[in-house]
């Protein structure tokens, strides 16, 4: 809980987005069907359309306010409420000011627009609630505490990202995965996104994974996939961490990509009870440091297993061998 | 010396993190061996604007060697201020194709590992051998040789007018520290704090890191986006100034360039953050400073 010198308005700020609009060069208004974005998720999918002829896109954005922000006796004055979307991969951030709307000033309503050129990935969205306070203008009194999303990149608005899975043939293949020839998958995290390469050189690999077949094919299925998922999880969880920039005074910092999201989640697993600013530090020192950080390999391998649902598929698994060899020996 | 590549094609090109790896090699990074160009240019990707004038490769290598002729007696840091608008103006990227490190990746290893060596190359303590950090050729965007001038062009720029990266890049410390803050995607916060810079208030790079790290530690409850407001994003005129790359002459050498011309931030709204900056400054501790009081910081 961090202290501020003035008074912060208490209770929950929301944000939600009501049209997304796409704009482009020949005077294209395409509003986006419901589907493109999720209210549940928050996240917006502007692929959703399958359209690639947009330049821009106008979102209508709606925000709720406690009450008490325009309370006549309340410390705020010359209140403002604020749409931030920033994207930290193209150092963007834009912003813009809800007028408000009805139910006697609880609800803000406003546009925010986005240029596709400005953007990357997936940009965050959050709403802030400004005011003078004690005579200083321009106060940050309270925010929303889940962000919105703008994927750029996905087809659906969903907030966990789907793995970029990429099957080729190894033997052939670029020249870095000739090596690797005997293996079903190698997962790949120099890129803008991790990205699974399935060999399809490896006989049945690729109908296994992606297949739809009979039960114990589907067990095995989704044990596979829980492996793999694990390899994915501790992959990325390496590289995020061997890649830290670093403080003056030693202090490591997030990245501002996949990375950093990957370290905010994984974090509170490896290093527990500890907030993950900490928890980066702590890391950091024992990979970096004499003592080495083999004690914390188990709690890595820990918080892989558990993202991909490992203990799941496995007990699933186990529970259908069985009924499979009960119906064998009745 | 690591030399200009011996093979050059004529398109720029993409070149991934993980076919980059192989070329960091010793060799390289302390400034004895080549890049051996025709292998690499075998694992590069083309771009996705492939087809352009501002793909071409020959522009952005002369840009490059002018840099390093302009500056052989100087000292190589010298060279930032003059290169990175211009090698802003000559690329002509939007931030979406900016924000692709293997773009980087490729200027610094297929077309210019020397410059990169040449700028970068430097001895940690008196008697190790000098040597280019890796992250040099491939890393973030704010150490990425190539990278971090141009972003700091992107950011620092009032619409065409370069001015403002030239000061900005006149000093090491606020090159490395800016580009890592996102308080300075505000371009009306970048902007007062070079002002801040041109009026003397702030000249070594101790008062730099403090200016910036009292900046960035006042928006943790004041937004400046609010008490300074900045036009609205308008991302025509750049789409413009990129269709205007294909007619375009080669990038001034003398004169600066002129960049896309979106509206410039608003005056009144670097005045009022100049006067904030310059309060907060005057209360910020710098290291060094006989007044510094390290122990309260400034009100924020």
């Amino acid at each position: 809980m961090r202290a501020y010198p003035y008074r912060r308005l208490p209770g929950v700020v929301s944000l939600r987005v009501t049209a997304v609009e796409l704009r482009g060069p020949d005077d294209i208004r395409d509003p986006l069907d419901t589907s493109a974005f999720s209210a549940v998720e928050q996240v917006v999918a502007p692929g959703v359309s399958e359209r690639d002829d947009w330049e821009w896109l106008r979102m209508t954005v709606e925000a709720t306010v406690p009450g008490r922000a325009t309370a006549p006796d309340s410390p705020w004055t010359d209140l403002a409420v604020v749409v931030v979307l920033s994207e930290g991969a193209t150092n963007t951030r834009i912003t813009t000011a809800l007028a408000p709307g009805a139910e006697g000033g609880r609800q803000w309503v406003g546009h925010l627009d986005l240029w596709r050129a400005d953007h990357r990935d997936r940009a965050s969205m959050s709403v802030h609630v400004v005011a003078t306070v004690d005579g200083v203008a321009g106060r940050e009194i309270a925010a929303s505490t889940k962000d919105w999303i703008v994927d750029l990149k996905s087809e659906a608005p969903l907030r966990d990202r789907e793995l970029d899975v990429v099957e080729v043939g190894f033997r052939e293949g670029p020249q870095w995965l000739r090596g690797f020839h005997e293996v079903p998958w190698v997962v790949d995290t120099s890129g803008d996104l991790p990205v699974v390469h399935i060999n399809t050189d490896f006989e049945g690999v690729s109908d296994l994974v992606g297949g739809n077949g009979t039960s114990v094919d589907n067990m095995v299925r989704d044990l596979l996939i829980a492996q793999l998922c694990t390899d994915v999880w501790t992959a990325v969880f390496h590289t995020a961490i061997g890649d830290l920039e670093i403080e003056d005074d030693g202090t490591p910092l997030f990245p501002r990509d996949w990375r950093g999201e990957v370290l905010r989640e994984m974090l509170p697993d490896v290093v527990p009870d500890r907030p993950v600013e900490d928890a980066l530090g702590e890391v950091h020192r024992r990979r970096t440091g004499t003592s080495g950080w083999t004690d914390l390999q188990p709690r890595i391998h820990y918080a892989a297993t558990r993202r991909a649902d490992v203990p799941k598929a496995l007990s699933t698994t186990i529970r259908g061998l069985d009924s499979i060899h009960r119906g064998a020996d009745a | 010396m690591t030399d200009k590549p011996n093979f050059l094609p004529e398109r720029l090109a993409l070149l991934a993190d993980l076919n980059a790896a192989q070329y960091l090699t010793d060799g390289l990074l302390s400034g004895k061996e080549d890049v051996p160009a025709i292998a690499l240019n075998k694992t590069t990707e083309p771009l996705p604007h492939d087809g352009e004038s501002r793909a071409e490769l020959d522009p952005v290598r002369a840009l490059v060697e002018d840099a390093m002729y302009q500056f052989r007696d100087d000292r190589p840091t010298a060279a930032d201020g003059w290169l990175a608008p211009r090698l802003h103006a000559a690329l002509r990227l939007t931030r979406r194709e900016a924000a692709d490190r293997r773009f980087w990746n490729y200027l610094a290893l297929g077309v210019a590992p020397d410059y990169v060596v040449w700028r970068h190359l430097a001895a940690k303590s008196e008697d190790a051998p000098p040597k280019v950090a890796a992250r040099r050729f491939r890393g973030p965007a704010y150490t990425q040789a190539f990278a971090r001038l141009w972003w700091a062009a992107e950011l620092f720029r009032d619409g065409p007018d370069y001015r403002p990266v030239v000061t900005m890049c006149a000093n090491q410390d606020m090159l490395n520290t800016a580009l890592r803050v996102d308080v300075m995607d505000h371009r009306p916060t970048a902007l007062a704090t070079v002002r801040l810079m041109e009026r003397g208030t702030v000249r070594t790079g101790r008062e730099v890191n403090a200016l910036v790290a009292a900046i960035n530690a006042s928006a943790a409850t004041l937004m400046y986006d609010v008490v300074a407001p900045d036009a609205a994003r308008d991302g025509k005129p750049l789409r413009e100034w990129i269709e205007a790359a294909e007619s375009a002459p080669a990038v001034p050498r003398r004169d600066l360039p002129v960049g896309p011309y979106e509206e410039k931030a608003p005056e009144q709204s670097v005045d009022v953050l100049v006067d904030h900056f310059a309060e907060i400054f005057a209360g910020a501790p710098v290291r060094g400073r006989p007044d510094a009081d390290e122990g309260t910081g400034g009100e924020v």
